[in-house]
C-alpha cells in the first residue's frame, strides 16, 4: 500500500512541508477523492463488529453505502465539493502487488476460520478485517449512491490516484485526499491525509505540498519518484537493506537509480533480479489518466431516487435518510464565504527574522550539499 | 538590539486578548516607525493588522527591520504575570532566539524578567491597498459588541446594510429573525457615545458571525469602533489606540454561491 514509509521520513527531514489543519478550512475548495481506498476503509470500520457488518435484508454488505453517505454529507456540510474518483484497470505491474494481497487475503480466511472454531474473539476482529475486499459490486453502488446525492464521479482509465493527481495539476481540483501517499509521487500539488477519517476520531487534515517535499528534500521531482521507488512501492520489489534514510542518502549522493547502481556494493545492498524500477518510474511519471480532463458538476440531490435505493433496496431506516437529504439541501443552499486572497494579493514581508544565525547556517550546508554533488559529478 | 518601553503596559495585555482568539502564531515585525503585526486566522477569512507607533513608546530602539515568531498563547500567558499599572520592555538581542519581557511595578520596588522562546513562522503577508469605501459607520465599541453578541443567539450569519435611514444588523436562524438598526446620533453628552453615519453609496454585506464576535475582544483598547463598507471588499473594522495606532480587522464576505452549486 503506498510507499513505505514515507510519511516518517518525510516528518523527520521535510517537516515543513506538512501542515496540520482543521477540516474546516477547506470550506468552498473541489477536493478529488481516491474512492476505493475510502470504500475499503468503510468495509473494514463502519458498523462492524467481529464478523458481523451492516447488511440489508438479503443479507448484502451495506458497510460502504453508510459510510459513503454519511461521509460525503459531512464533507458538504462543511462546504466542500467532492468529486470521487474511482479506480480503472490497474498496469501490469501492480499484478504482482495485487497477487500478493490476494494470497495474504487466502491465508486471512484459513486463519478467521481457524479462529471462529477455537472461538478467540481477538483473532475474529482482526482476520475478518483482513479477509475484507471491495468488489465491483461495492464500486457500483457508491457510484449510484453518488450520482443520486448529486455528487460528481470519475472513472479512471488506470489508477485512482494517478488521475485525481491530474485533476490538481490542471487546477481542476484544490487538493487531492487519499491515505495512500503515492498521491504525492504521482505529483499531485497538494494533497490530504485524514480528510475522510470520521470527526469522532479527531484527527487534524495533514496537508502536504509536493513544491515543498522537494525544496525542504533538495530533489528534483524526478529524484523524488526514485526515492520512492527505494522506499517500497506498488510496482517493484525494493532492495533489501535499504529503507527510507538510506534511500534518501543514496539519492543525495548518487542523483539517480542508475548512478547509484554503479557505485553501491551489490554485496551489502543485492538487487532483485528482476528489478523492473525504469517501468515503475514511467508508471508514477507518465501515468494513464484520461485525456480531457472531465466537466466537473455538482447538482442537487435526487431525493426520490436516495430513498429508493438506501430505505427500499437496502433497509435504511427511513428517518433517517430523510433527515440527511435535508441536511445536503441545505448544505446546498448556504452561501459560501470568500477567501481573503481573492480580494487582497499576497506582499513581500520587508522584515527580517531575528533567528539569522539558524538560516544562515542552512544556507552553508545547503551550498555544501551542492559542492559535493559536483565534486562527484566531475570524478564521473 | 530592540527594546521598547511601553509605560501603559495594560494596553500590551489588551491587544493580546484582542488578537489571540483569531490567530495562534504570527510574527511580530518591528522598525523604525513602529511594532507592527499582520496576521490571518487558518481558514484565511479574517485578518488582523496592529500597529503600535514607536511615538507612543516611552524608549523605542529598533536598529534593523526584524521580525519575531510567537505563539500568542505563550505571549499571553507571560503577559497575565505583569501588573496592571506595570510598565513592560520588551528586549531582544541580535540572533537570538528569544525575546524578554520585562515587567517593572510603578514605584520600581519589583521588577520581573521573562524570557520566551521565539519560533520560526511562515507567514503569508497580504498587501492591502488603500480603498475608499462606500460606506462608513462610527459607533460606540460596546453597542457593536452587545449587537454582535446578540444576533448571534440568533443565527450564524449577519446582513450589515447601510442605507439613508442608517445601519441595519440583520440576522435570520431556525428559531425566528433579528432586526437592529442604529440611526446617526450626534446629540449626545460625550463624543465617544455618537453614531457617525458616512454614506457614499448603499451598501449591503453578509458575514460570519463568529469573527465578528472574536474582533469585539478588542472593545477594551477603545470606546469607539469603525466599520468601512464596499460591496466587493472585505469588511474593515477599527479600533484605533489612543495616540498609538490601531487595530485592524479585515473579513471576507460571503458570497453567492458559483454556477456549478446551483441547482439544476
Amino acid at each position: 500500500m503506498g510507499i513505505k514509509g514515507l510519511t516518517k521520513l518525510l516528518a523527520d527531514n521535510a517537516p515543513k512541508a506538512m501542515k496540520e489543519q482543521k477540516f474546516e478550512s477547506y470550506f468552498g475548495r473541489k477536493i478529488a477523492i481516491d474512492a476505493s481506498m475510502s470504500i475499503y476503509q468503510f468495509l473494514i470500520v463502519v458498523g462492524r463488529t467481529g464478523t458481523e457488518t451492516l447488511t440489508n435484508e438479503a443479507g448484502e454488505v451495506t458497510s460502504h453505502l453508510q459510510g459513503m453517505f454519511n461521509r460525503t454529507i459531512r464533507l458538504l456540510e462543511a462546504g466542500i465539493k467532492p468529486v470521487y474518483v474511482f479506480d480503472g484497470q490497474p498496469p501490469d505491474l501492480k499484478k504482482q502487488e495485487l497477487a500478493k494481497r490476494y494470497s495474504k487475503r487466502e491465508d486471512a480466511t484459513k486463519e478467521l476460520t481457524t479462529a471462529i472454531e477455537a472461538g478467540d474473539k481477538e483473532g475474529i476482529e482482526k482476520y475478518s478485517k483482513r479477509t475484507v475486499k471491495v468488489t465491483r459490486q461495492h464500486n457500483e453502488d457508491c457510484k449510484r449512491l453518488l450520482r443520486l446525492m448529486g455528487v460528481p464521479v470519475i472513472e479512471a482509465p488506470g489508477e485512482a490516484e494517478a488521475e485525481c493527481a491530474a485533476l490538481c495539476k490542471n487546477d481542476k481540483v484544490y487538493a487531492v485526499a487519499s491515505e495512500d501517499m503515492d498521491s504525492l509521487t504521482f505529483g499531485a500539488p497538494r494533497f490530504l491525509r485524514h480528510l475522510m477519517d470520521p470527526s469522532s476520531r479527531k484527527i487534524p487534515v495533514m496537508e502536504f505540498e509536493v513544491p515543498k517535499v522537494l525544496e525542504e528534500l533538495n530533489l528534483t521531482m524526478d529524484q523524488f519518484i526514485d526515492l520512492c521507488i527505494l522506499c517500497g512501492c506498488d510496482y517493484c520489489d525494493s532492495i533489501k537493506g535499504i529503507g527510507g534514510q538510506t534511500a534518501l542518502k543514496l539519492i543525495r549522493q548518487h542523483g539517480s537509480i542508475e548512478t547509484m547502481l554503479d557505485n553501491i556494493n551489490k554485496e551489502r545492498y543485492p538487487i532483485p533480479e528482476d528489478w523492473p524500477y525504469q517501468e515503475a518510474r514511467r508508471l508514477f511519471k507518465e501515468p494513464l489518466v484520461s485525456e480531457e480532463p472531465p466537466e466537473l458538476k455538482w447538482a442537487a440531490p435526487d431525493e426520490e431516487g436516495i430513498v429508493t435505493f438506501l430505505v427500499n433496496e437496502n433497509g435504511f431506516n427511513n428517518d433517517r435518510v430523510t433527515k440527511a437529504i435535508e441536511k445536503i439541501k441545505a448544505a446546498k443552499n448556504k452561501s459560501s464565504q470568500g477567501r481573503l486572497e481573492s480580494f487582497f494579493k499576497p506582499a513581500a514581508s520587508v522584515s527580517v527574522p531575528i533567528k539569522r544565525k539558524e538560516t544562515q547556517d542552512k544556507v552553508s550546508k545547503e551550498t555544501a550539499n551542492k559542492k559535493s554533488k559536483t565534486v562527484k559529478g566531475k570524478k564521473r | 538590539m530592540l527594546e521598547l518601553r511601553l509605560v501603559q503596559g495594560s494596553l500590551l495585555k489588551k491587544v493580546l486578548e484582542a488578537i489571540k482568539e483569531l490567530v495562534t502564531d504570527a510574527n511580530f515585525d518591528c522598525s523604525a516607525t513602529g511594532f507592527s503585526l499582520q496576521a490571518m486566522d487558518s481558514s484565511h477569512v479574517a485578518l488582523v493588522a496592529l500597529l503600535l507607533r514607536s511615538e507612543g513608546f516611552e524608549h523605542y530602539r529598533c536598529d534593523r527591520n526584524l521580525s519575531m515568531g510567537m505563539n500568542l498563547n505563550n505571549v499571553s500567558k507571560m503577559l497575565k504575570c505583569a501588573g496592571n499599572d506595570d510598565i513592560i520592555t520588551l528586549k531582544a538581542d541580535d540572533g537570538s532566539d528569544t525575546i524578554t519581557f520585562m515587567f517593572e511595578s510603578p514605584n520600581q520596588d519589583k521588577i520581573a524578567d521573562f524570557e520566551m522562546k521565539l519560533m520560526d513562522i511562515d507567514s503569508e503577508h497580504l498587501g492591502i491597498p488603500e480603498a475608499e469605501y462606500h460606506a462608513i459607520v462610527k459607533m460606540p465599541s460596546t453597542e457593536f459588541a452587545r449587537i454582535c453578541k446578540d444576533l448571534s443567539s440568533i443565527g450564524d450569519t449577519v446582513v450589515i446594510s447601510v442605507t439613508k435611514e442608517g445601519v441595519k444588523f440583520s440576522t435570520r436562524g431556525d428559531i425566528g429573525t433579528a432586526n437592529i438598526v442604529c440611526r446617526q446620533n450626534t446629540t449626545v453628552d460625550k463624543p465617544e457615545e455618537a453614531t457617525i453615519i458616512e454614506m457614499q453609496e448603499p451598501v449591503s454585506l453578509t458575514f460570519a458571525l463568529r469573527y465578528m464576535n472574536s474582533f469585539t475582544k478588542a472593545t477594551p483598547l477603545s470606546s469607539t469602533v469603525t466599520i468601512s463598507l464596499s460591496s466587493e471588499l472585505p469588511v474593515v473594522v477599527e479600533y484605533k489606540i489612543a495616540d498609538m495606532g490601531y487595530i485592524r480587522y479585515y473579513l471576507a464576505p460571503k458570497i453567492e454561491d458559483d454556477e456549478d452549486m446551483k441547482p439544476e
